[in-house]
């Protein structure tokens, strides 16, 4: 039979071995910088710091009071790391380039390096923490209680002391060892490699319990099936139907904030990261952690409900119920288990606090006390250490009173709870931070205090409800009897969880005031700059390193504040390897931009980043002038560019109007060349016909000796000539009338066969006259074509009648065809004439253009092939010249077929 | 090696998809009365997704290309 005696002094052991542990895990990591404790298996394990003694027992009474509901508190950080290429990469990415120290630290530095955010941040920590440590505490007490209570050799050393003196005792010792664990040194990128492999031998230390407790469960209870069936006997049902409400997108939402933004989380997963793709491995491997550590807790809770008497805590049957069947050494590795669970985290927690506390509130408070360029000597380290051990106290006090004053609530869970919706608060601000550009430190500021203003109206104040009447009252009447604003009720929104309650209202008020603040205000050049070093921090190559101050500052001022903060031996070894790489004399070195940046970092990764800026603007007289000159240059470079981009513009519109202007020349020198080729034309055309009518008219005007007949022919052969004038003069006002599109017509249905027969018809007698044979092909069915009858017997007689006329043939045939193809009416004219030369094949549809071989005798000023053409065109049709089935010419009109 | 974009768009996929998984409606589908080895049915299935997510986020860690390691331990200083 265990006793509580016993069970203490193996605690303390247990401890010692810890500490045992973490020793010879520093001296190892220092020595050994390819040790396996910087093999991700060991960061996998450093993360489950995640899983506390919530898990281990209040996971467990969790289960066995509202079912399946804690399982979201491993299925929002599963979500996370599944997820981790789009934000724990980044935010890994970041802090290894920022040296960010804390989640404090982070959105300091993303938000122009305010001290003032992050002391925000550090108290709203500090606070919304205390729940989460009293929680662990309540558990560690519950557990030995529970040893003691149900102890033969009664209460041994315990008697006579209650839960508070006994949680008092566990939060002094949880104290000493932290300090002694965690404040030896101040590391520069805040990295504990012993604390880590001491957490890392925590985890598997506490899965390892929880496994055997449920591989016993299971074998005690006859299986997996036999335990439900049998809780199902006894009435007591996995009880799903309600799990899935608001509560559970609660839950899960704000696990998914704690993995990022809980100070421990973010301690191990972030800071203490030595590799980025540790993450890779993490990725998968931490969520399996988590499912292995639920894995049994539903059969756990679901037996202990079976067996165990009515009335007894749920949140303890991982411990009691090994010990009611007897089983001591697995009660006793049980308790081991939890014990390991608690005082991991309270350990992680308190020192990720305590850098917070130290950095951000004391040491700006020392920097603000004393001037630069006084200092003691000793180095601010072991002011800083110092700091750190007051804090950790503190952080334990405070988690101490919390657990004090709320002592009678009895579940685990919904404690750990009201801490993670205070942390929440920061989680918008984060994503804002790598993702919102515009986001603003003002913004961030108020949105975090409005949604911690919330939490602790709706979240924290209602968790003393049963330790004080004011505050019961309150949550039933409002306060001043103001209804709508209870607690719970907050405007009056009563039907929701209390938990849902508190974190929607308080998130809702911090996003809205995040991102209408961010739209609001505006950034200043040190923000603009964070700004876009965080956001583009995964598309640079290389990171740009911060902005550098630039100043007047020697080498011997930096030293000196190099060694207030850093010691000695470390200050003197950055400046010297600085001396070495530049090649000069260490007397002699001239702080460049860059090494003061690298130097800034390097102060960071101690004090935090504000600080360090703050150190170094002090010492670097008028760096804030400089670096408003930095920014005003860059604004300047930027409008340089702007302006250099807005000509380059500019001419490249001139070049492409120039272009344009370039072709309607071109354009309007071929038509104008074009013109006078007409004109010439025309003149040409004209010339001949006035000249003989001139002539003829001469003759006849001096001439009086003319016979009648002559005057006869005279008179005829001006006929003739201006009638070929005025036709001459038609065709050309018709044909430029149809290029300016000036004649137009309604396309209607019409016959094209018609069209052609009346053509024939009409050329009749020219072809009786000149003796040629028309062999009439195949002919097409009445096809209904779009046009205009007329013109189309136009274009058909001007085909027919060139046929006839160029044809020098002692036998002239012409072949008239149609057929229709293809959805198109088409007509062929062929005859056996002398054909067009290849030459001319192009040229004969041009205006006066004529055949050569004809071109002698013909009357015809060659315009008819052109408007023929046109005419065609406007019909949406075609005419063009094709190989015909007589040697002549054969020229082909297509249209399209109406349906 | 398969493209690196496909592979965060992957990523995206899973993450998204197993948070439709565990969040209403879609759990709602799973959640009936109807109990396999005794065990009722919501839990397999919360537990399969789980599962599913963690093999997924494996085998999709392992696919991608590792990047230069910037980030080795200790940059200069100790």
């Amino acid at each position: 039979m265990l006793s509580a005696d016993f069970v203490i002094a193996t605690a303390v052991g247990y401890v010692g071995l810890l500490f045992v542990l973490a020793y010879f895990g520093d001296r190892r990591a220092r020595t050994h910088k390819k040790s396996f404790l910087h093999s991700p298996a060991v960061y996998t394990l450093s993360i489950s710091v995640y899983c506390t003694s919530w898990t281990f027992y209040g996971a467990v009474g969790n289960a066995a009071r509202s079912g399946l509901e804690f399982l979201t508190i491993y299925l929002g950080p599963t979500l996370v790391f599944v997820g981790w290429w789009f934000l724990l990469r980044r935010l890994v990415r970041i802090s290894h380039d920022q040296r960010i120290t804390s989640v404090a630290d982070l959105l300091s530095s993303r938000f122009g390096k305010s001290n003032r955010l992050a002391v925000l941040i550090t108290c709203i920590a500090v606070i919304g923490i205390a729940p989460y440590i009293a929680l662990q505490l309540k558990a560690v007490t519950s557990s030995i209680q529970a040893v003691a209570g149900a102890s033969e050799f009664g209460r041994g050393s315990l008697t006579g002391i209650d839960d508070v003196g006994l949680a008092f005792g566990v939060a002094a010792g949880m104290a000493l060892f932290t300090i002694l664990f965690g404040t030896r040194h101040v590391d520069a990128k805040e990295q504990h490699h012993g604390v880590v492999a001491a957490i890392a031998f925590e985890a598997v230390v506490k899965l390892t319990a929880l496994v055997a407790v449920g591989v016993f469960v299971v074998f005690v209870g006859g299986g997996f099936e036999n335990i439900f069936a049998g809780a199902a006997e006894m009435g007591v049902m996995v009880d799903a139907q309600d799990t899935f409400d608001g509560r559970w997108l609660t839950t899960l939402g704000l696990s998914v904030a704690a993995i990022v933004c809980l100070p421990r989380q973010f301690q191990v997963t972030v800071v203490e990261n030595s590799d980025e793709n540790h993450l890779r491995v993490a990725s998968w491997a931490f969520p399996a952690y988590m499912l292995l550590m639920s894995l049994f807790i539903l059969p756990i809770a679901v037996f202990g409900l079976t067996k165990m008497p009515a009335g007894s805590n749920p949140d303890m049957f991982a411990l009691t119920l090994p010990m009611a069947f007897g089983q001591d050494a697995l009660a006793l590795f049980a308790f081991i288990g939890g014990f390991s669970s608690a005082t991991s985290m309270i350990i992680l927690e308190s020192i990720a606090l305590s850098i917070m506390v130290s950095n951000h509130i004391v040491m700006p408070l020392i920097l603000r006390l004393s001037p630069a360029g006084r200092g003691d000597g000793h180095g601010v380290t072991r002011l800083l250490l110092m700091a750190r051990r007051f804090s950790i106290v503190l952080i334990l006090s405070l988690g101490f009173f919390y657990f004090f004053f709320t002592r009678d609530s009895n579940a685990l869970a919904p404690i750990g709870l009201i801490s993670f919706t205070a942390i929440a608060q920061f989680f918008p601000s984060v994503i804002a931070a790598l993702f919102w550009r515009e986001a603003s430190l003002k913004a961030a500021t108020a949105a975090i205090a409005a949604g911690f203003v919330f939490w602790v109206w709706c979240s924290f104040l209602p968790s003393f409800e049963s330790v004080s009447p004011q505050v019961a009252m309150l949550l039933h009447q409002g306060p001043w009897g103001i209804s709508w604003l209870r607690p719970e009720a907050m405007f009056g929104l009563d039907n929701l969880d209390p938990l849902a309650h508190a974190a929607f209202w308080s998130i809702l008020v911090n996003v809205m005031t995040l991102t209408l603040g961010s739209l609001l205000t505006s950034q200043s050049a040190l923000e603009r700059i964070q700004a876009s070093v965080f956001v583009d921090v995964v598309k640079r190559g290389q990171v740009s390193r911060g902005n550098f101050v630039r100043g007047s500052a020697t080498a011997n001022d930096l030293f000196f504040v190099a060694e207030r903060v850093l010691g000695d031996r470390r200050a003197a070894a950055l400046f010297e390897t600085e001396a070495r790489d530049s090649g000069v004399e260490p007397d002699m070195l001239e702080p460049s931009p860059e090494f003061i940046g690298r130097l800034e970092r390097e102060l960071a990764g101690s004090i935090g980043a504000a600080s360090a800026h703050v150190m170094l603007s002090k010492v670097l007289s008028g760096s804030d002038v400089s670096l408003e000159e930095m920014m005003q240059m860059a604004d300047e470079t930027q409008q340089v560019i702007e302006y250099s981009q807005q000509l380059e513009k500019t001419s490249a519109e001139l070049r492409s109007t120039a272009q344009q202007l370039e072709d309607a020349n071109a354009q309007l020198r071929e038509l104008d060349s074009q013109k006078d080729e007409f004109l010439s034309q025309v003149s040409h055309e004209v010339r001949t016909p006035m000249t003989s009518i001139r002539s003829f008219s001469e003759i006849l005007l001096d001439a009086n000796d003319i016979d009648e007949s002559q005057r006869q022919h005279f008179v005829g052969t001006i006929h003739q000539e201006s009638l070929r004038l005025t036709k001459l003069l038609d065709e050309i006002l018709d044909l430029s009338a149809l290029e300016r599109g000036e004649r137009t017509w309604e396309n209607v249905p019409v016959d094209a066969e018609a069209a052609l027969d009346r053509a024939l018809t009409v050329c009749e007698a020219l072809l009786r006259q000149r003796g040629v044979e028309v062999e009439r092909g195949e002919r097409a069915p009445p096809t209904m074509v779009e046009g205009d009858a007329d013109r189309l017997c136009q274009v058909f007689i001007n085909l027919i009648s060139n046929a006839v006329k160029y044809n020098e043939s002692d036998a002239p045939v012409i072949r008239v065809t149609s057929s229709v193809k293809a959805g198109s009416y088409v007509a062929d004219i062929a005859d056996n004439g002398p054909g067009i030369a290849k030459s001319e094949r192009k040229l004969i549809f041009e205006k006066f253009a004529r055949g050569q071989r004809g071109a002698a005798d013909q009357s015809g000023a060659g315009l008819g092939l052109a408007i023929s053409r046109q005419i065609v065109t406007r019909m949406n049709g075609a005419l063009d010249l094709v190989q015909g089935s007589l040697p002549g010419a054969c020229f082909r009109v297509r249209l399209a077929v109406l349906k | 090696m398969a493209d690196r974009r496909k592979l965060t768009g992957g990523m995206l996929l899973l993450t998204v998809l197993g948070g439709m998984l565990m969040l209403p409606p879609l759990v709602y589908v799973f959640n009936q009365p109807i109990t396999h080895f005794g065990i009722p049915q919501i839990v397999f299935y919360l537990f399969a997704v789980w599962l599913l997510l963690i093999a997924g986020t494996a085998l999709l860690a392992r696919a991608l290309p590792t990047d230069e390691t910037d980030a080795g331990p200790g940059d200069g200083e100790r």
